[in-house]
């Protein structure tokens, strides 16, 4: 069974995240912001990231920059969320390390295609 | 409900709550990153949320807020106070939304283009100024359904640290911090919360109040099998009983610790009440808050929250003046409201303080007599202490113009109930121009009270420890004792009358016992009303668990609670509150009791008085002024003894005279003989009586036509002629006799001091003539200031003058200065003036006129004083 984090500052997002990762037979962590989230990692890395911008304590950037840099970082497949206010900051998070891009609200069609693009599912 | 959306509530309330803070922590603070930061991302997840849910009306809002705050982040657009205002006022919105989804589960129909419309104009930067100055006015807090901010019982849930022991939240929360600070100084930001977050379940309420409820029986259960084990010993249970003794304190206390909550939750709308005002009504406000993290049980939070908000609110309204009022008063211009919270002695103490311009007494009072809850005497005879409380009855505003925010028909009376009805009290003191200041005590939970155990009539009861002031045991032989005012039991402790409750007639658990008996008398106090308890015996306090009193006893307001003791026993609590208003007549039993002390302390005369009526030698009702009486009592007529032929009594390791008005009357028979004891100094006599009859309260107009010596005339009180004793004329019986020899030890060596006493009462001057004679000097006396003026026109020498203040004609401060004219005959002598109420300014002018010394009216150990005082130090100066 693959693993996925979901890192969002709201609790909603995350139940709704963790709804739809769980149709898709992932098994799900959950972390309220880039600081628990970097702690999770390094007992061990999920196969998926979904990652949310703006977060206390430590934000969406600031995390995905750490990740990278820890021994094993590079595996996770991270999907960042953004607004549509955010989309300056796409380029930014592709840069730092991103996989791919998801806008908000998603629901579960978006979710499965955008993971089968990146061939974490299967179409 | 479904549980997104649920969770999508109670995570926004959150969020809200924490924005309204941060505004107004934004708006003294513009430039702060962090805070700009934070809210901008508050604003943002609810923004974000909203799309997940489809609430396209809470979206937008939240949008254009978002849009608005992005700019300040950004550093685009300046904080300004007209920009917060708007923010707060979209914020509003999305309160009001919020509300209507909850009770609705769908998003109010609609849409708020206006608002949408500002908030764009304002983050483009040419927003219409005057088209929002009216912004903050329009914020109606209170009509609009407010969304409960932090709040979870409206919904159920209640955030509960994962680790319910204190300290394994302390350990956790500071670990995450100081990792932070390695990884980057900028997040330092509101980090706590969610770091905490992790760690945190949230439980219903109801589940909460389900585990206290059965943690309240383990207690009562574990009390009942210690008593079991107290009774048995080498039992081979001690061990594991103690255990379990321990377990179940912990358990206990840990269940408890659920429910606290810190008092900030309570406090955290106020900042923005306080700013919403301050705008609203052009002043300046600082909040202080100090003790935001002192924990209450959440029920008790509940019900206080509404009372704090609205005295701040009051405060804020009635209490801080507008800035130019304050500089004229020599004050900063900020004015600052202080809360502070903290634990003493199981309750919690909230303090609600201002330094504002005070209660205003005189408009109190005018308020009072206008809506007829006293009358002009009435208040005359009234402390400062006891006027103030009027502003805790129902329908009472002293603010002059009712503002939007007074004037909402919720009053500080509604803050009393509410605040009594948890068991606390409310205590005000106030400085006119100085500021006030509440003190509420509560208990810190409502589930578990500390008690005082008390028997009556071989039942016993409890009596919550809060109210308890002290326990006197009176028994006939101790200083303490039953005494009966008009069969009404008081006790005098401490100088002061306390009226008494009988429980065991109260309750009609049978006869009151013989008052020579001893009993235990607790203590009460209720607002501002004291009382005592006579009970049969007090053991001791206990911690017990308050059940409610089932419906079929609910309307005995006597009770507020039963229990059951460690005994297995079902006591009653009782409500002191309810003792005080069934039992009516402690109203006025207390308030006249007050009403003596407030005489006796500042020795008011305006036309009423408190006279103690009599009877003795005839059927002729007669009357002293109870100001004159230090005790009644009650003598065993075989203890009466005689010296030199006259009565005596051996009274506190004294004689005491004895002095009867019928001059024959006999001491004979056996029984009891009521007398009333006048004291002077350490001298004390008793004036022998038939019968004391009661206490009025009266104006006397004395004819003086009475021929008798000892009385001064008749009067009419409470509609009966009555003969009025002249207290002077006993005093002097008994004091030639017993202490002639002292006096004129006193002043037995100089010829007699001559005293000019002037003033218009012949009470007062028949009271004083002899009194003063009696102390050896020689007195003149004169009713008005004119014909003691011709007394020194003929030339009459006196050593002191002696003279009342208000007096017909010439008034106190005229004589004295006709009499200090330069050349004039009298011009060296020292001027006493008697006065019954003496201001400061007043004494500044008296001594400017030239008053050598003042002298409360009724103070007759003080005239005596100062004029022995004033005559030494001009015989020394001459």
């Amino acid at each position: 069974m693959k693993s996925c984090l979901i890192v969002d500052d709201s609790r909603v997002i995350r139940k709704v995240a963790r709804q739809i990762f769980d149709t898709l037979g992932f098994s799900c962590e959950e972390a309220e912001d880039g600081k628990v989230a970097h702690a999770a990692c390094l007992k061990k890395m999920p196969d998926v990231i979904l990652l949310d911008w703006n977060m206390p304590v430590m934000n969406g950037i600031e995390f995905l920059r750490a990740l990278r840099r820890e021994p094993g970082g590079q595996t996770p497949v991270v999907v960042f969320c953004t607004t549509e206010n955010d989309l300056n900051h796409i380029q930014e998070a592709l840069t730092s390390g991103a996989n791919e891009y998801i806008m908000k609200p998603f629901d579960a069609d978006i979710v499965r295609s955008k993971l089968s693009q990146l061939g974490v599912i299967e179409a | 409900m479904d549980d997104l959306l649920r969770e999508f509530l109670t995570e926004t309330s959150e969020s809200i709550a924490q924005i309204d803070v941060e505004l107004v922590k934004l708006e003294q603070n513009p430039n702060n990153p962090e805070l700009l930061s934070s809210i901008f991302r508050l604003v943002h997840t609810i923004k974000g949320t909203c799309g997940f849910l489809g609430l396209p009306r809470l979206e937008h809002l939240a949008h254009a807020g978002e849009n608005v705050l992005g700019k300040f982040r950004d550093g685009e657009l300046p904080v300004t106070p007209l920009a917060v205002s708007l923010i707060l006022k979209s914020i509003d919105t999305i309160k009001t939304l919020l509300a209507v989804l909850e009770a609705t589960q769908a998003e109010a129909p609609g849409n708020d283009e206006e608002l949408i419309a500002e908030l764009n104009a304002m983050a483009e930067g040419h927003l219409d100024h005057v088209a929002t100055v009216s912004a903050p006015k329009e914020v109606h807090m209170d009509d609009a359904p407010v969304f409960p901010a932090n709040v979870p019982d409206e919904h159920g849930f209640v955030p509960v640290p994962a680790s319910e022991t204190g300290k394994a939240q302390t350990a956790s929360a500071p670990a995450p911090d100081a990792k932070k600070q390695e990884v980057k100084p900028m997040e330092e930001l509101g980090t706590k919360e969610s770091a905490v977050a992790s760690q945190s379940i949230r439980v219903s309420v109801d589940q909460l109040e389900n585990l206290m409820v059965i943690a309240s029986e383990l207690v009562l259960t574990r009390n009942q099998l210690m008593q079991i084990l107290r009774s048995q010993k080498d039992s081979a249970f001690a061990t594991p009983l103690q255990r379990l003794n321990h377990v179940t304190s912990e358990l206990q206390e840990g269940v408890m610790k659920t429910r606290m909550q810190p008092i900030g939750n309570a406090w955290s709308k106020l900042p923005r009440v306080v700013r919403d005002l301050s705008l609203e009504l052009g002043k300046k406000i600082n909040l202080q808050m100090v003790g935001a993290e002192t924990e209450l049980d959440r029920q008790v939070l509940e019900l206080i929250k509404d009372p704090l908000t609205h005295m701040v609110r009051n405060s804020a309204d009635h209490g801080i003046e507008v800035p130019a009022d304050r500089m004229q008063a020599g004050k900063q211009e900020t004015g600052t409201i202080l809360l502070n919270a903290y634990h003493e002695g199981g309750h919690i103490v909230i303090e609600v303080s201002d330094d504002g311009k005070g209660l205003a007494i005189s408009r109190i009072k005018t308020k009072a007599v206008q809506s007829g809850l006293a009358t002009e005497a009435d208040l005359a005879n009234m402390t400062d202490q006891q006027i103030m409380q009027f502003i805790f009855k129902p329908g009472f505003s002293t603010a002059t113009k009712v503002t939007a925010v007074s004037g909402r028909g919720v009053g500080m009376d509604v803050v009393k109930t509410n605040i009594e009805k948890i068991g606390g009290t409310v205590d005000l003191q106030s400085t006119e121009g100085k500021g006030s200041r509440f003190l509420i005590k509560i208990p810190l939970t409502l589930a578990i009270v500390s008690a005082l155990i008390v028997e009556c009539a071989g039942e016993r009861f409890a009596i919550p420890q809060i109210c308890v002031v002290e326990l006197v045991h009176a028994s006939a032989h101790s200083e303490y004792h039953v005494e009966r005012i008009n069969n009404t039991p008081v006790l005098r402790l401490r100088n002061r009358l306390l009226p008494l409750v009988s429980l065991r007639r109260t309750l009609k658990l049978g006869e009151d016992k013989d008052s020579a008996d001893t009993a235990f008398i607790v203590v009460i106090q209720v607002g501002s009303a004291n009382f005592g308890i006579i009970v049969d015996r007090v053991f001791d306090t206990e911690e017990i668990v308050v059940k409610p009193v089932s419906p079929i006893l609910r309307h005995i307001e006597l009770f507020s609670g039963n229990t059951i003791l460690g005994d297995g026993s079902v006591v009653m609590i009782l409500d002191p509150n309810g003792v005080a208003t069934r039992v009516g007549e402690i109203h006025a039993a207390e308030s006249s009791a007050a009403k003596q002390n407030a005489r006796q302390a500042q020795g008011r005369t305006d036309g009423k008085q408190s006279l103690l009526l009599f009877r003795a030698c005839g059927a002729a009702p007669k009357a002293v002024p109870l100001s004159l009486v230090a005790r009644l009592e009650e003598i065993d007529r075989k203890t009466v003894e005689y010296s030199d032929n006259k009565p005596v009594v051996q009274y506190r390791g004294k004689l005491m005279p004895l002095v009867s008005i019928d001059v024959d009357a006999k001491m004979a028979g056996e029984g009891t003989q009521p007398i009333l004891v006048f004291s002077d100094q350490e001298r004390s006599m008793g004036l022998i009586v038939d019968e004391i009859i009661d206490i009025v309260e009266d104006r006397i107009n004395v004819d003086l036509s009475a021929q008798r010596p000892g009385f001064l005339g008749s009067a009419i009180v409470v509609g009966k002629a009555t003969d009025v004793i002249d207290t002077g004329h006993y005093l002097a019986q008994a004091y030639q006799d017993w202490f002639g020899k002292e006096q004129e030890g006193a002043f037995g060596e100089d010829s007699l001091h001559r005293v000019l006493l002037v003033d218009d009462s012949p009470f007062f001057r028949n009271l004083l003539a002899p009194l003063l004679t009696v102390a050896g000097y020689t007195v003149t006396t004169a009713d008005n200031a004119a014909d003691a003026l011709k007394l020194q026109e003929e030339g009459s020498v006196f050593d002191v003058i002696v003279s009342d203040i208000e007096m017909p004609g010439m008034n106190g401060f005229d004589f004295a200065a006709a009499v200090r004219r330069e050349g004039g005959l009298w011009s060296g002598v020292p001027f006493i003036a008697l006065s019954s109420h003496a201001t400061p300014r007043d004494i500044e002018r008296g001594r400017m006129v030239g008053f050598t010394d003042y002298v409360a009216k009724f103070n007759r150990e003080a005239l005596l004083a100062t004029l022995q005082q004033t005559l030494s130090s001009v015989k020394v100066s001459a």
